[in-house]
C-alpha cells in the first residue's frame, strides 16, 4: 500500500478520534474556565446524549432492564439521524440548565474536591439509573445508511474509513467554529470572558453574571450531547461509556489549556493523532504513549499548550 | 433426609477441628459420627477439606459471571441458565429428568441447592475477589463461571488453593487446560487449538491456499493463544502466510485505527480474534469502513449475543461456536425448549455450557455419593457422556479438557437472520479430527496438581 494512502488514513483516523474529545473538551473547558467548576458529570451528559440520540434516531429492541420487564421491549422514535442531531442538543441543554441550577450553583464556591465528589457521584447515579432501565447490554447504534462504507469519491477512494467518520469531523468543525465565534465576537462572549477575568468588576458594572453562566453550562452540556449522538454509532452503547470517556476528555482539556476553545481543539487533535500514529507504529504502546505525551506537555507547559497562566484554577 | 440436630453438631465439630488443624481429632470425630450421614455432604468417612463438609442441609453453588464489561451479554445469559439448572436440580425438569440418570430432581444427595452470584466485571482481580467471597463468606462448595479466559484462569487457581471445584464455563484459551490447568478445574468448552484445527480446512476450501492473512487479537491470555493457534493451523493446514498480528487492548471501543492498518497491509484475509462485545464492535466497524469489500473477515470464536449485536456485519463471516440451538439432537432441542419456556428467548452457547456444567457437577456428586471434592474429581476424570447435545464426549483425565466436537458456522445475511438464528452451521467437526495427545499440544504443559487427600 502506498505511503500517501497510509499517511492520509492515519491523519483522518486521528482527526476523527480527536473530534469526539474536542466536542467534550470544549464544553468542559469553558465550564471550568468560566464558572471555575470541575464537572466530573460531563461524561454523564455524553451518556444522556448517546441514549437520547439512539432513541430519537432509531428503534431498538431491549433484551434486559426494567423497561423490557415492563413490556417496553421496543423503544425509539425512528426519526433518523438529522432530527436526532437537532433535538438532542436541546434536550441535553435543558438537562444542563437543570444541573447548573441544582448542582453547580450550590457547589460553586466550595473547594474543587467537593465539586469532584458531587459530580462524580452524580455521574455514577446517572450510569446506574440507565443500567436499571436499559440493562447492562450494549445496544446497537448503527451508522446512518447514507454514511455506511468508505466514501466513493476519487480522492478518498481506497481509504478504509467509513463516511460517518468524515461527517463527525465536519460536524465538530462547524460546532466548534460557532462556539468560538459566539465567545469571541458577541456581547454574550464579551461578558463571559470579562467574567472569567474579573467577575467582581463585571458585577460592579451592573451586569448579572448568573445568566451568562447558566447559558455557558447549557452550551457545554449541549456539546457533550452532540458528542454522544455523533459518537454513538462509532462505539458500543452501554451505561459505562460516560465514565470511560471522562479521563481522555479531561486529558484533552489539560493538554490544550483550561478555558481556551482553541486549546481544547488543539488538545483533541494532538490526542487523536498521537493515538493513530502510535497504533500504526508501536500499537502495543498506544495507550501508554498517550499518557506519556500528555505528561511531557504538562512538564514543559503546566498551564497547557494554549492555556494562560493565572486563568487556570 | 437422615440428618438431625446431632448430625449438624458433629459437622461443626469437624469443621472446628479442621480449622485448628488437628488431624487426629478429625479422625476421631469422624469415627464417632456413626450412621445417618453416610451419603451426604457431611459423610463421616472424609476429613475436612475446602468447604467440605457442608453445614446445614443446603449446598451453595457460586455463579461468577461478567455482569458488566465487554462480556456482560454472555454473562447475563449464563446466569439465566445457571438459575434454570438450580431450579431443575431442586424441582426436576429439563435434562435432570431426561438426560442425567444420576440426578433425581430432589436436590443433590438430599441437599437442597442454593446459589450466590457475583460480577466478575470481565476482570481477573474483580473475579478473584468475587470468587473468594463466595468461598469464604457463602461457603460455596463449587464455583462456576467465566467468559474471559484470564478470569477463568485466575479463579481456577484460587479454587485449587481453596480446594473448591471450579467448573469452567466459557473459556477458550489454550492455557486454561494447558499451562494453567489445575486438578480442581474442568473445562467442557473446546480451546483455541481445536478452533484452529476445525477452522483452517474450511477456510482453505472456501478461499483457496496461498493467501496472506492479518490478525488483530485481544491482548490477554485468550487472544494470544487464538492468535498462536490460528497462525499455526492456517500456515500448516491451509498453506497461508501471516503478514502481521497486532494486539488490541481488551475493552477497546474504537478499532478504526487498528482496522485501517490491517486494511492497508495488503493481506487477503483479516482475522478478528475478539470476543463478546469487542468482537461485535470490531467486525461491525470493519464492515462500516468497507474493509470487507477487499478482505475476507474471520471471527474464530463467536456466539449468539455477539452475532445479535453485530447484526448485518457477520454476513458470510466464518467462525466456531460452543453450541447452537440449531444443532439437531434430542438434548439440544430439549434445552432449547425449557430455556425458551422459562425466558421466552433462544439460549446461547454460553448458556448451554453454564447449564450443562452445573448438572455435570451435580451428577458427579451423586455418583461419588459425597460432596468431598477429591471423590467428585475422580468421578469426572475420564468420564464418558453423551447427554449435553454435543455427541459422545470424554472429560479427559490428563488435563481435564473435554474431548468433543466443534461446530463451524458462517454468519447469515441480515435478511435471513431471525431471533436466535444468526448463522448457518457449516459442519460439526468430529472430535476424531481434532485434539491432541496428553503429551502434545497444550496438554504437554499441563500439571494438574494435588487432589488434596494424598
Amino acid at each position: 500500500m502506498s505511503f500517501h494512502i497510509e499517511a492520509i488514513t492515519v491523519l483522518l483516523n486521528g482527526l476523527q478520534q480527536g473530534a469526539i474529545y474536542i466536542l467534550l473538551a470544549v464544553g468542559l473547558s469553558i465550564i471550568l474556565g468560566t464558572l471555575k467548576f470541575v464537572n466530573f458529570a460531563h461524561g454523564a451528559l455524553y451518556l444522556i446524549g448517546t441514549y437520547a440520540g439512539l432513541l430519537f434516531a432509531l428503534e431498538i429492541n431491549l433484551t434486559s432492564g426494567l423497561l423490557q420487564e415492563w413490556g417496553y421491549g421496543t423503544l425509539g422514535l425512528d426519526l433518523g439521524y438529522i432530527p436526532a442531531l437537532l433535538l438532542v442538543p436541546v434536550v441535553v441543554f435543558v438537562v444542563g440548565l437543570a444541573m447548573e441550577r441544582w448542582v453547580v450553583e450550590p457547589f460553586k464556591d466550595r473547594p474543587d474536591t467537593d465539586q469532584i465528589l458531587v459530580t462524580f457521584g452524580l455521574a455514577i447515579v446517572v450510569q446506574e439509573v440507565f443500567r436499571i432501565f436499559f440493562g447492562s447490554s450494549s445496544l446497537p447504534f448503527s451508522q446512518p445508511a447514507w454514511a455506511e462504507g468508505a466514501p466513493q469519491v476519487p480522492f478518498l477512494a481506497g481509504i478504509p474509513i467509513s463516511s460517518w467518520r468524515y461527517y463527525v469531523i465536519l460536524i465538530t468543525a462547524v460546532l466548534v467554529a460557532i462556539v468560538y465565534l459566539l465567545v469571541e465576537y458577541t456581547d454574550f462572549g464579551l461578558v463571559v470572558r470579562a467574567g472569567t477575568r474579573d467577575p467582581e468588576m463585571v458585577e460592579l458594572l451592573g451586569i448579572r453574571l448568573s445568566r451568562p453562566y447558566i447559558a455557558v453550562f447549557g452550551i457545554g452540556a449541549a456539546l457533550a450531547g452532540v458528542a454522544g449522538v455523533v459518537g454513538g454509532p462509532l462505539n458500543p452503547v452501554n451505561p459505562t461509556i460516560g465514565n470511560d470517556i471522562l479521563v481522555p476528555a479531561f486529558l484533552t482539556v489539560v493538554i490544550g489549556g483550561v478555558g481556551s476553545i482553541a486549546g481544547a481543539t488543539l488538545g483533541g487533535v494532538i490526542f487523536g493523532l498521537t493515538y493513530a500514529i502510535l497504533v500504526a507504529t508501536f500499537s502495543s504502546w498506544a495507550q501508554v504513549g498517550l499518557y506519556a505525551i500528555a505528561a511531557v506537555i504538562l512538564l514543559v507547559r503546566p498551564q497547557g499548550l494554549l492555556g494562560e497562566e493565572g486563568v487556570a484554577p | 433426609m437422615g440428618s438431625n440436630g446431632g448430625n449438624v453438631d458433629r459437622r461443626d465439630v469437624i469443621k472446628a477441628a479442621g480449622a485448628a488443624g488437628t488431624a487426629g481429632l478429625v479422625g476421631l470425630a469422624g469415627c464417632s459420627g456413626g450412621g445417618g450421614g453416610g451419603g451426604g455432604g457431611g459423610g463421616s468417612e472424609y476429613p475436612v477439606l475446602g468447604n467440605y463438609p457442608i453445614e446445614g442441609d443446603t449446598a451453595t453453588l457460586g455463579f461468577n459471571v461478567p455482569q458488566s464489561g465487554p462480556y456482560a451479554s454472555e454473562g447475563e445469559d449464563e446466569l439465566r441458565a445457571y438459575e434454570l439448572a438450580v431450579d431443575h436440580l431442586n424441582n426436576g425438569g429439563g435434562w435432570v429428568d431426561s438426560q442425567f440418570d444420576d440426578l433425581s430432581g430432589d436436590g443433590v444427595l438430599d441437599y437442597q441447592i442454593d446459589s450466590v452470584s457475583g460480577d466478575t466485571a470481565t476482570d481477573a482481580d474483580t473475579a478473584r475477589q468475587s470468587a473468594s467471597r463466595m468461598i469464604q463468606r457463602d461457603d460455596a462448595i463449587m464455583v462456576t463461571g467465566g467468559s474471559s479466559s484470564a478470569v477463568a484462569i485466575a479463579v481456577q487457581e484460587l479454587c485449587q488453593r481453596e480446594k473448591v471445584l471450579f467448573m469452567a464455563c466459557l473459556t477458550h484459551s489454550n492455557e486454561t487446560t494447558g499451562a494453567n490447568c489445575v486438578r480442581y478445574g474442568f473445562r467442557e468448552m473446546f480451546n483455541a487449538y481445536m478452533t484452529g484445527q476445525a477452522l483452517a480446512p474450511v477456510l482453505r476450501d472456501e478461499y483457496g491456499s496461498d493467501l496472506e492473512f492479518y490478525q488483530l487479537y485481544a491482548d490477554y491470555s485468550w487472544g494470544q493463544t487464538v492468535q498462536e493457534s490460528m497462525n499455526q493451523f492456517l500456515t500448516e493446514t491451509a498453506g497461508w502466510e501471516q503478514v502481521d498480528s497486532v494486539a488490541t487492548p481488551l475493552g477497546t471501543s474504537d478499532y478504526s485505527s487498528y482496522l485501517s492498518e490491517a486494511a492497508n497491509s495488503g493481506a487477503d484475509v483479516l482475522l478478528l480474534d475478539h470476543y463478546g462485545l469487542d468482537g461485535a464492535t470490531s467486525v461491525s466497524q470493519a464492515v462500516d469502513a468497507g474493509i470487507d469489500e477487499n478482505m475476507e473477515l474471520v471471527v474464530p470464536l463467536y456466539n449468539r449475543p455477539m452475532a445479535e449485536a453485530a447484526g448485518a456485519a457477520i454476513e458470510g463471516v466464518f467462525g466456531t461456536v460452543a453450541w447452537d440451538s440449531q444443532i439437531d439432537n434430542t438434548p439440544s432441542q430439549e434445552f432449547l425448549q425449557v430455556f425458551q419456556d422459562e425466558y421466552d428467548r433462544v439460549p446461547s452457547g454460553p448458556a448451554q455450557l453454564a447449564y450443562s456444567q452445573t448438572l455435570q457437577y451435580a451428577a458427579a456428586v451423586e455418583r461419588a455419593g459425597t460432596f468431598y471434592p477429591p471423590e467428585v474429581i475422580r468421578q469426572l476424570e475420564g468420564y464418558e457422556y453423551s447427554n449435553i447435545g454435543m455427541g459422545p464426549e470424554t472429560m479427559r483425565a490428563c488435563d481435564h479438557q473435554a474431548q468433543r466436537d466443534v461446530p463451524v458456522v458462517r454468519g447469515l445475511p441480515e435478511s435471513e437472520q431471525q431471533e436466535g438464528r444468526y448463522f448457518e452451521i457449516i459442519n460439526i467437526t468430529s472430535r476424531d479430527e481434532l485434539g491432541y495427545a496428553c503429551d502434545a499440544g497444550p496438554a504437554a504443559e499441563c500439571e494438574l496438581g494435588e487432589y488434596g487427600d494424598e
